[in-house]
């Protein structure tokens, strides 16, 4: 069997104890992030990447995957017991999960999130090492013209996913593409958009990018919003769920890991969308309907497995397509690049142990959040009582290093400096930058592959539509865009997008 | 309400600004044929695209109106860039531990409810802790102390 084989690989890379231990720093931050309100893992994945530059690439991925994951895990227990979101993705959960906290039961709320997310990673875990193997045998076939329409219709769904108005995030995608496009073009050594500036060279630093707008300019917003007050539920009670919450539970939990799996896996997806739709669905499909809103513990379970579930499979067009679904994955790209592997389907054939090291620390990872969540969890709460003040500090401390290590470039810092006052201008203006740094990350794979297509077909564009594999990505893009537009499921949109 | 407090005008006139300033630049290299793409033809595609977004999203602004750009806050918005870039102007010169100790204390001014005493206590904390960890436990190549 191919497939033991693989898994036999991966957990003989994953479980060297190098890797073990990188694993448990990455659920570990992963959780502690989660757990707070204002930093959230593409801030952190953000600023661990220049740490990740002297690890092994496999420890590297590691360890970064852990962390968004993780945080998945430790953005429940705030919404549970504090009805602050510790994550965007665990927004739907404060709706039950805090309803049940005040009726006294936020144990088993905790319980329950803990074990569905559990369930839901090794079922996601699973679908990986299934799905991924033959998707990138698809993509191995793919020539330029497939990948540049593959690559619009991932831009294109991460726009339709996106907040807020859809010209404005196709906008904010094809600004993306043309910061990602600065510096020395490959083809003719021509430098654009450089400016005489030696430190553009080599394009703009994603870390740069990634930290100015995710970190630091999320702090200047962060510091606008009133600083609510944390009161913590103290009392939490037996975290293990009696046995008819699990009765209850276990349909919810199916179907949100289901639903996640699912929306993990198209571009723009993953975790947030996962919850929202899984709870959306619960809401509709379980019997009896009664007690949402106001403590049922599906409300809990169901967008908890999927926000797990979804985390996990939006790497999978990462592993295999290189393709970017959400702004940490578009890190774990970056990630990647900085160790000089190019993101793709021969990741997994070249790199075997990359791959596979990666999916079995996730069923490993898995394991060790229900350790540290179910008993630790008064730890955690804990440190809900770290005053933002305190901590934002250090965040730029952090970043300023991060960004100053990756090339020891000074450089790099005053980019950051800009694109914090940049990415402070379009949170004001609403102004997703989710789409920017898809957009980012893409832009040089895009050009190369319209580059190529183009000298093949000597410039006839039709090229894009008479292949057929290319044609399909280009129809549902097409398709995407119209169902957005469409006024009837816009309305739907705006409100399954609303916070 | 006036078109000119509403965000979306706001947001379509930095995108027409970034879609001047690279269909100008992209002018200056060669655009070549679609066959025999130069380096100025994706950004010059990309730059005119982005115009017309702009565009649009001012125009749709002027039509529908939209949101109003809630107040500035210009506390954060200088502080914080002005700590990063004072970690770029004293990082070489410095050293990490002294830097740190100035951009902890520098962007702490950001907001107003820090404390004098708490944040003198955090520079220095910080300080020892990133030194153990990215110069001592990780090996990053950074200075520790001043140069001279």
């Amino acid at each position: 069997m191919e497939l033991t084989a693989n898994i036999a690989l991966g957990f003989a890379v994953a479980l060297t104890a190098q890797n073990i231990l990188y694993c448990f720093i990455g659920v570990l931050l992963g959780t502690l992030v989660g757990v707070l309100p204002g930093i959230g893992p593409v801030t952190t994945v953000a600023m661990l990447l220049p740490i990740s530059f002297t690890l092994s690439p496999v420890s590297a991925l590691i360890l970064l995957a852990g962390i968004y994951y993780g945080a998945q895990y430790g953005g429940s227990t705030t919404a549970i017991l504090v009805n602050i979101p510790g994550e965007a993705s665990s927004v739907i959960t404060t709706i039950d999960g805090h309803q049940m906290a005040r009726r006294g039961r936020a144990g088993p709320a905790l319980g329950i999130a803990a074990l569905g997310s559990f369930f839901a990673g090794c079922v996601a875990t699973l679908l990986i090492s299934v799905a991924a193997p033959a998707l990138a045998a698809v993509a191995l076939e793919f020539g330029p013209a497939e990948y540049f329409s593959l690559m619009v219709c991932g831009l294109v769904a991460a726009v339709v996913l996106a907040r807020g108005s859809v010209v404005k995030a196709v906008a904010m995608v094809v600004l993306g593409l043309l910061f990602g496009i600065a510096g020395t073009d490959v083809n003719s050594g021509v430098r654009r958009f450089t400016y005489g500036l030696q430190g553009l060279a080599d394009g703009i630093e994603f870390v740069a990018l990634s930290m100015g707008i995710y970190g630091i300019a999320e702090i200047a917003h962060n510091l606008e919003q009133k600083q609510a007050q944390v009161a913590v539920t103290d009392r939490i009670g037996r975290v293990w769920p009696g046995w008819s919450d699990i009765r209850q539970s276990i349909p919810a939990i199916l179907r949100g890991t289901g639903l996640g799996s699912i929306l993990g896996v198209l571009p723009g997806g993953g975790a947030l969308l996962a919850s929202f739709a899984a709870y959306t669905l619960e809401k509709k499909v379980a019997r009896p309907p009664r007690h949402f809103g106001e403590g049922d513990i599906r409300g809990v379970a169901a967008p908890e497995s999927a926000n797990n579930a979804g985390a996990q499979t939006s790497f999978i067009p990462m592993l295999t397509l290189g393709i970017p679904s959400n702004p940490t994955m578009a890190m774990m790209i970056g990630a990647l690049m900085i160790h000089g592997i190019a993101p793709g389907p021969r990741v997994m054939t070249e790199r075997p142990e990359l791959f596979w090291g990666v999916i079995a620390s996730m069923w490993i990872g898995n394991l060790m959040l229900v350790v540290l969540n179910l008993p630790l969890v008064g730890m955690w709460v804990r440190f809900l009582r770290i005053p933002y003040r305190l901590l934002f500090p250090a965040i730029v401390a952090f970043c300023c290093i991060g960004t100053y290590a990756i090339n020891s470039n000074v450089f790099d810092v005053f980019v950051m400096g800009f694109f914090a006052v940049f990415g402070y201008l379009c949170l004001k203006l609403d102004c997703e930058p989710a789409p920017l740094i898809l957009g980012f990350v893409l832009g040089p794979m895009m050009e190369e592959n319209l580059r190529r297509t183009l000298l093949i077909s000597r410039g006839d564009l039709t090229v894009f539509v008479t292949e057929p594999i290319s044609l399909a990505f280009l129809v549902a893009s097409f398709l995407l865009l119209l169902v957005v537009a469409a006024p009837a499921i816009r309305a739907k949109r705006e409100e399954a997008l609303q916070e | 309400m006036s078109v000119h407090a509403s965000k979306d005008f706001w947001a379509g006139v930095m995108f027409l600004g970034f879609a001047g300033v690279a269909v100008m630049t992209a002018r200056g290299y060669s655009v070549g044929t679609a066959g025999r793409m130069g380096p100025g033809y994706f950004p010059l595609a990309l730059g005119m695209l982005l115009g017309v977004l702009g565009l649009i999203t001012i125009g749709r602004a002027i039509m529908d109106g939209s949101g109003k750009v809630a107040p500035m806050q210009w506390r954060p918005l200088l502080v914080l860039p002005a700590a990063v870039c004072l970690f770029g102007l004293l990082i070489q010169w410095c050293g990490l531990a002294i830097t740190v100790v100035i951009v902890v204390a520098a962007s702490a001014f950001a907001a107003r409810e820090s404390r004098p005493l708490e944040v003198a206590a955090l520079a220095t904390t910080l300080a020892v802790f990133c030194t153990g960890i990215f110069v001592y436990a990780l090996r990053l190549p950074l200075p520790l102390w001043p140069a001279f």
